[in-house]
């Protein structure tokens, strides 16, 4: 009981401070879009197309296995989820990609000015780093982007933590692809 | 080994608000939590990879160079591991340096009128953050097995040799005791 208490505070603690170090931003969008007319259910084996060879905008993130491993192996997860299976076959039905970026924003809380809904210190604008993790579903003979999604939220604080960043990554992972369509 | 979690959680968190604003040194790492590092004994320098990217204002800087290299051989020395030149190392190591112009969010404060008087530092809102990052490769499997970083506004260092090296001293330094224990 003691132990399951102290959990759940850790984890308000911890929730508490995810959103302080996000500057108000450590929720995560996540969207997609499918190219028009096309059925995913058609596709259903996939093999992973080639890594992308540019920088993230982080040298932290550059060639970090830790970071890629993560992605990989919950990607395959997830997609396992959803009926896709993995091939080593030469020819699947869909390649996936994965790309990461890393960048400075600044949020003015031009909205919450105008709007009036802060006053002094609260409406000082904020600097936070944004991530943003997205993934491919490209159709091999065209290359065609067939299916993306993406997510973005802060990137504060993620990376100098192991364990948290691959919480992140996890959550990032699995909420772009339960926006998959459904197979059945 | 919770409360251990939770407290390195936060100090980040609030390390990481502090940073946003503040020339503080921010020092982390990734390791490969499956490995006994005490199989590592030997190092040697290995060849950089084309990324993370570099900064020629430090890469092709020979006082750089030479003092990061002699800060981790130093480092790693006192650490029981040994430099070896010939025959075939445990680790390879290689470092990237980079720097990036980043807005400072107190500066931008008084640019916006956030912020008055001794509030508000005197500077211009951009600084350059460098970042110095240590990768160790396992030699056999080729391998990323640990990459320490440590990050700082470096305007001051770039001007200033003996300030560049006190900050490599001190990043290296920061950055090896994030080792696993061997």
């Amino acid at each position: 009981m003691s132990s399951r208490l102290t959990r759940s505070a850790a984890a308000i603690v911890v929730g508490a401070s995810l959103g302080l170090a996000a500057g108000c931003a450590a929720s995560m969008n996540v969207n997609s879009f499918i190219e028009r007319g096309v059925e995913l259910r058609e596709y259903r084996t996939y093999s992973w197309g080639p890594a992308d060879t540019g920088s993230t905008g982080d040298p932290r993130l550059d060639n970090n296995r830790f970071f890629d491993e993560r992605v990989r192996a919950q990607v395959e997860k997830e997609l396992a989820r959803h009926g896709f299976e993995k091939t080593a076959a030469r020819e699947p039905d869909v390649l996936v990609h994965y790309h990461t970026n890393v960048s400075q924003e600044i949020d003015v809380r031009e909205f919450d000015n105008s709007e009036s809904y802060c006053a002094d210190h609260d409406c000082r604008p904020f600097i936070y780093d944004k991530g943003t993790l997205l993934i491919d579903l490209i159709e091999p003979d065209t290359t065609k982007v067939l299916w993306r999604g993406w997510a973005e939220g802060s990137f504060d604080g993620m990376i100098d933590n192991q364990t948290w960043m691959e919480s992140r990554i996890d959550e990032a992972v699995a909420r772009i692809l339960a926006r998959l369509p459904d197979r059945l | 080994m919770k409360h251990l979690v939770l407290t390195t959680t936060v100090v980040l968190a609030v390390t990481a608000m502090a940073s946003g604003c503040a020339p503080t040194m921010s020092v982390s790492s990734h390791v490969d939590r499956n490995l006994d590092f005490a199989q590592y004994r030997t190092f040697d320098w290995g060849p950089a990879d084309a990324l993370p990217t570099g900064d020629p204002r430090l890469d092709q800087d020979p006082f750089f160079k030479d003092h990061v290299q002699g800060a981790v051989e130093r480092g790693l020395a006192g650490r029981g591991m040994e430099l070896t030149s010939a025959g075939s190392p445990d680790l390879l190591i290689h470092y990237h340096a980079n720097i990036t112009e980043r807005i400072d969010v107190n500066k931008a404060d008084r640019v916006y009128g956030y912020c008055q008087g001794a509030d508000c530092p005197p500077e211009s809102i951009w600084y350059e953050a460098g970042t110095l990052v240590l990768d160790f490769m396992d030699a056999h499997t080729n391998k990323l097995i640990w990459r320490g970083w440590a990050q700082k506004s470096v305007e001051d260092m770039l001007r200033d040799k003996d300030k560049m090296a006190d900050t490599i001293d001190r990043a290296v330094s920061e950055m090896l005791r994030q080792l696993p224990p061997r």
